[in-house]
């Protein structure tokens, strides 16, 4: 460009880079007001408590948890008190009660682990905060705008009323004493559990894990051509269209299963603790990584081996949230945006503290931030980083109430 | 066959102190009455008598009821009798029914009759469906005697049976009590502080020494 | 009767009516916070009309019916079986020394919290547990575990043993506490020696003449065990089946469901919890009538010998036996505490190793310090006013009315679950917003009627004597109350003090609602653990839940024997007046 042409401004051009000036000006005061609106967080933020309610039946995660209280503590001067609950749902009810009770700004909790149902529960009668999460300094680090997952929870939009934590697929592993080749398709581990039986179970809804299970066998048994109902409201016609074949499938099942299916275990830890015990040979968790984990803490044998269905791996995110009523809400702000921190989120992934995959966007970050996430040794039961298995989306939540609701019928009661 | 108790060469210790030495034969109906300052072992006597001696004495002897050696048998094999001092009649049961808790097995209506012609018999009548705490010193400890007369004993010990009562109804029960050995022609134990009961009983009477002092148990 | 009126007397004498009423405005208040959400008053929910509704989804339920027998019948059966055993050990060891041995090893698993005996126990049923590992596989030939049902069998039978185990000390204790009542012990053993010199053999004579006198110093302990076993949440959580679970369970989950209008379905269960615990109570009231009109006639039978010998012999293995799980429980708990690998089916783990220690301890700093203060100042709040009630009924002269004592035991007596959300609630509504306050005083409910139930019988066998002498001598009452009675009574209070500690310290329900989970104690940790990850873990919080009350036990028996050594030590010898007295009889 030469010098003539900027002496050469029309009136058009004019017009155009005021547009671009008021734009970016308008950019620039945004992002100061976004800066401004942070700093007040900070402000007011520190120096407070945080009551962080979050399951507490994993002493690997409870020990993590611990560590961001310190972290926590150093930088904000917040004191985070972790409330182990041994069912999110635990903490949806106390804020219900707190709001039946005309408690509308001195809640009892501060934060909380969740997602699914607790989640769509919550945001139904409106008992958490909207729009904070997006605006989190650190969550552009998920890269949001090529990662819509982040914004999903089971596919519900959640609208910055949570911030993600971590993300999950339901990876499997087994006993390789007990069995030399594990089951890779549905319809093997059906054959598998014949030859095998009482080695294998899953929790009883509505665990985590065990609707998750009930989930992928859902998505691997309806064809391909029904599947994207699965991913819009249920509705009556659609589960009696397709959940039959999922009765079916567990009927078939169960016989072979430990306990021989009269009795299901309440919650996925549970599983772990069996497959400790060699009473199972295969089980299934959210948290690859905590696997080996478990092993190098005597958990679990070493004969222990981790692998990833063929016929695809259900994935879904986990967040934390903040209710309607919270205490200290620019607190939990704080500590949800530390959460976030490349620190915080490379120590979550690394297998001896808790191993759960970040919601990071590693392609997004600077090399020397994306070594930290990088693993020298992983250990022979850890999940191997090359498996080759379709990641299956969550269903949309709704079918959890009918998944759950029909699998007590039939099974919950003998 | 004349009835009896013979106490054959018996020596009691408390640990390693001589306690008691004793070589005594009470026939039917008669009364060996046992005196002696508190401490004096007469209660241990008694103990070992009903197979009851607890730990930390030890005896040597040997205990003939009717010539049937007795000394290893456990205490409700002996069918031998206790009178305390104290009535201690069953408080859940009524009077007729602490009598029948005594008796032997047998036809319901036969027992009933039994307790009724006894109670009667001690001017008792009308008593049978008393409570226990219903009735006066004197009343009680005529039950008790009755209850242990019509267990069938074949000897009877006695442990300061009337010290309880007052001077009248003391004579008057003490009276009962050992025409009723009489009657029975039971040998009989009593051990007691008093002169006039060990005179109004009429057998031989044997002065214990003291000793150190007693544990009770 | 004068009486002084000072500020000490007339405090003293109101603290009676402050006691009921914090037992009875909270137990009484909880119910009604229940008893609207279950007519379907939920205003939270903008649910402000009464309706059935509750009540007809409870009733629809899959397997509602299942919930009601399991509660009833396992908490019979339990309570039935530790009744049972108590009476045939009582009667297998009436005048042996073994009783107290026995007493002795049983006595402290009365204080172990109920979450802790049930992981213990799980622990050894389990097909990996002690039991299997032992015989496998010299005799079993399991090479891996067996599938087998224990713990969880839908038949409740494992959740029974738990029961059972830990409800005998507590009726065991009970017992040989009014067999330790001066006047009432001796007169039960000179009445057992009456009915041996009869000629009955000593187990009929226990029957027949001991168990009718004792049993009504039993009932109100049984009634408690009963009520505490139909609506307890630990022990059916971690060893009772999960399709379906008791009632309570059943209950506690629906109050912590995702789905809020179920909220409307538990309270609803709430109520049948009540009417179900109190409809137990009823039954066992209705059998003890029965058996005591249908056993008349063979109590004066005459019969002096019912195969004694072999009652004898079974009781004999039985204790054998209980004592055996006892031992194998804890065992199996301390080498998981300290195992590393550990396969089945060896005996053994294969290495021994701290981590777990050490992690878990790192880990618990903040749940123990709640513990302890939690414990700490619910005891002695119990305490204090337990004392100041007592002294109240001295100053009266008259013992507390049986309706007031009834008033005390009424939180042993009513499901805690059917008064606790409630409870929570209405700790809400008065914006009792302090975590803290709101556990020590849901804790003090509990406390305080196992901290009276202790302390009242020294209490009122405390010689009269010495403080009408202390009086005459121009003693104030506050002086008597705490230079004359206070000192003597100095055991039994420590006892007291360790006891409510225990109960304290077991508490889990409470200090889960009323802390709003906010407040962990060592308790709710190990429940949390107990269905969790780690078996090692789990153990090692099992351990401390069980450290915690020893301790406290220690020190309560520790410290009178350091004061007594000073005072024996020292020129003038006292004689202890409660130990004079029970010498006396």
């Amino acid at each position: 460009m030469t010098t003539s042409n900027y002496l050469l401004l029309q009136p058009k051009r004019i017009k155009h880079y005021a547009l671009v000036f008021i734009a970016m000006l308008s950019f620039i005061f945004s992002s100061n007001s976004a800066a401004k609106n942070w700093q007040t967080v900070l402000d007011n933020g520190q120096n407070h408590s945080v009551y962080f309610h979050a399951w507490g039946g994993d002493p690997q995660i409870n020990a993590y948890i611990q560590w961001l209280a310190q972290q926590v503590k150093q930088q904000y001067n917040i004191d985070l008190h972790h409330i182990k609950l041994t069912d999110t749902s635990e903490a949806v009810s106390r804020v219900l009660a707190e709001k039946s009770a005309g408690n509308h700004s001195e809640g009892k909790v501060d934060l909380i682990w969740i997602n699914g149902a607790n989640f769509a529960a919550m945001a139904k009668h409106g008992l958490l905060t909207p729009n904070w999460a997006t605006k989190l300094p650190n969550f552009s680090l998920t890269n949001p705008t090529k990662n819509p997952a982040m914004s999903l929870d089971f596919g519900v939009p959640t609208q910055g009323m949570e911030s993600p934590w971590g993300q999950a697929a339901l990876t499997f592993y087994y006993d390789s004493v007990a069995i030399t080749s594990p089951p890779k398709t549905l319809t093997q581990l059906l054959t598998w559990s014949t030859q095998h039986k009482g080695r294998f179970t899953y929790p009883k809804p509505p665990d985590f894990i065990g609707v998750s299970f009930l989930k992928y066998a859902l998505i691997s048994l309806t064809p391909a051509s029904l599947q994207a109902k699965l991913y819009q409201p249920v509705t009556k016609q659609n589960s009696a269209l397709l959940l039959p074949k999922l009765w079916q499938f567990l009927d078939t099942l169960h016989p072979n299963l430990w306990r021989a299916g009269q009795h299901f275990v309440s919650s996925s830890t549970a599983l772990r603790r069996l497959m400790g015990d060699t009473e199972l040979s295969l089980a299934m968790t959210f948290s690859a990584p905590e696997v080996p984990a478990a092993v190098t803490r005597f958990d679990l044998p070493t004969s222990i081996r981790s692998y990833a269905m063929s016929d695809g791996s259900l994935s879904n995110i986990h967040f934390v949230a903040i209710p309607y009523n919270a205490a200290h809400t620019d607190s939990a702000k704080l500590v949800a945006n530390f959460m976030l921190s490349v620190n915080a989120q490379a120590k979550k992934q690394r297998p001896t503290t808790w191993g759960d995959n970040t919601v990071l966007d590693l392609s997004i970050l600077a090399a020397d931030q994306v070594t930290q996430f990088q693993l020298s040794n992983p250990h022979p039961s850890s999940l191997a980083p090359n498996h080759n298995s379709p990641a299956l989306a969550e269903p949309h939540p709704s079918w959890v109430k009918v998944i759950e609701q029909q699998w007590l019928e039939r099974y919950g009661a003998q | 066959m004349h009835s009896s108790l013979n106490i054959k060469n018996l020596t009691i210790w408390r640990e390693k102190t001589q306690l008691i030495s004793l070589n005594e034969r009470i026939k039917g109906g008669e009364v060996l009455s046992i005196m002696g300052p508190s401490g004096s072992g007469k209660s241990t006597l008694l103990n070992w008598l009903t197979g009851m001696l607890p730990h930390g004495f030890s005896a040597q002897g040997t205990l003939l009821l009717n010539e049937q050696n007795i000394t290893q048998l456990a205490s409700h094999q002996r069918h031998v009798g206790l009178l305390y001092q104290d009535p201690l009649l069953f408080p859940h049961l009524n009077v007729a029914d602490n009598i029948a808790f005594a008796m032997p097995k047998g036809n319901k209506k036969q027992r009933i009759e039994k307790i009724n012609d006894s109670l009667t018999q001690l001017g008792l009548e009308g008593m049978a469906a008393r409570h226990p705490h219903s009735l006066s010193g004197g009343q009680q400890a005529r039950v008790a005697l009755l209850r242990v007369l019509l267990s069938e004993p074949k000897a009877i010990l006695l442990d300061e049976p009337f010290s309880k009562l007052d001077a009248t109804l003391r004579k008057d029960t003490r009276e009962l009590v050992f025409e009723q050995i009489r009657q029975r022609q039971l040998p009989a134990v009593m051990v007691t502080h008093d002169d006039s009961d060990a005179h109004a009983a009429g057998g031989k009477v044997i002065t214990l020494s003291a000793h150190i002092q007693e544990t009770t148990c | 009767m004068i009486h002084a009126r000072d500020i000490f007397t007339r405090s003293i004498k109101l603290t009676p009516t402050l006691l009921m009423a914090l037992l009875v405005i909270p137990v009484v208040g909880g119910l009604i916070g229940v008893l609207l959400p279950a007519f379907g008053y939920i205003p939270a929910l903008d649910k402000t009309t009464f309706t059935l509704r509750g009540f007809y989804s409870l009733f629809n339920t899959a397997g509602f019916a299942n919930m009601l027998l399991l509660s009833a019948i396992s908490s019979l059966v339990s309570t039935l079986l530790a009744f049972i055993i108590t009476v045939l050990i009582l009667a297998c060891y009436f005048n042996s020394p073994w009783l107290y041995r026995i007493q002795r090893l049983l006595g402290p698993i009365l204080v172990i919290p109920h979450a802790a005996a049930a992981i213990a126990i799980s622990f050894l049923i389990t097909p990996s547990g002690m039991i299997s590992r032992l015989f496998s596989p010299w005799l079993s030939q399991w090479d891996s575990p067996p599938d087998w049902m224990f713990p969880h069998d839908s038949w409740g039978i494992s959740m029974v043993l738990g029961l059972t185990l830990k409800e005998l000390p507590f009726l065991l204790l009970m017992a040989l506490g009014a067999l330790a009542q001066a006047d009432l012990g001796a007169k039960l053993r000179a009445q057992h020696k009456v009915a041996l010199s009869l000629g009955y053999c000593p187990m009929t004579a226990f029957f027949k003449v001991v168990l009718p006198n004792l049993y009504p110093f039993l009932r109100l302990p049984i009634l408690a065990v009963l009520a505490y076993a139909s609506a307890s949440v630990e022990i059916p959580l971690i060893l009772g089946p999960n399709a379906p679970p008791t009632l309570a369970v059943a209950i506690m989950h629906w109050f912590n469901d995702v789905d809020l209008t179920l909220r409307i379905q538990a309270s609803a269960g709430a109520i049948m919890q009540l009417l179900l615990t109190m409809g137990l109570l009823l039954s066992w009231w209705l059998l003890e009538k029965l058996t005591k009109k249908f056993s008349h006639g063979s109590l004066i039978n005459g019969r002096r010998e019912y195969a004694g010998q072999l009652i004898q012999r079974f009781t004999q293995v039985l204790t054998f036996i209980l004592l055996s799980i006892i031992m194998l429980s804890l065992a199996g708990l301390i080498l998981w505490s300290f195992a590393g690998y550990w396969r089945f089916p060896d005996a053994l783990p294969s290495q021994f190793v701290l981590l777990h220690w050490q992690h878990a301890l790192q880990q618990m700093q903040t749940p123990l310090l709640n513990t302890v203060v939690i414990g700490f100042v619910a005891t002695l709040v119990a305490v204090i006013l337990t004392l100041f009630t007592l002294e109240a009924e001295q100053l009266r002269t008259r013992n507390l009315s049986n309706f007031a004592s009834l008033l005390i035991y009424l939180p042993m007596l009513i499901p805690s679950i059917a008064f606790l959300f409630g409870l929570v609630w209405l700790q809400e509504q008065v914006g009792s917003h302090h975590a803290y306050f709101n556990v020590i005083f849901g804790h003090l409910l509990f406390v305080l009627p196992y901290v009276f139930l202790s302390l009242a019988s020294s209490y009122r066998r405390l010689d009269p004597r010495f403080s009408h002498l202390a009086a005459s001598l121009g003693a104030t009452p506050s002086k008597v109350f705490l230079r004359v009675k206070l000192p003597q009574l100095l055991a039994p209070i420590l006892i007291a003090f360790a006891l409510g500690l225990a109960v304290s310290f077991s508490q889990y329900l409470p200090t889960l609602l009323s802390g709003g989970g906010r407040i962990n104690t060592i308790t709710t940790e190990a429940v949390a653990l107990a269905g969790g990850a780690s078996r090692r873990v789990s153990a090692v919080y099992a351990l401390m839940q069980m450290l915690l009350p020893a301790i406290a036990f220690f020190l309560a028996w520790f410290i009178p024997k350091l004061v007594f050594a000073k005072q024996t030590a020292s020129p003038h010898k006292l004689q202890h007046p409660t130990l004079k007295q029970q010498s006396k009889a």
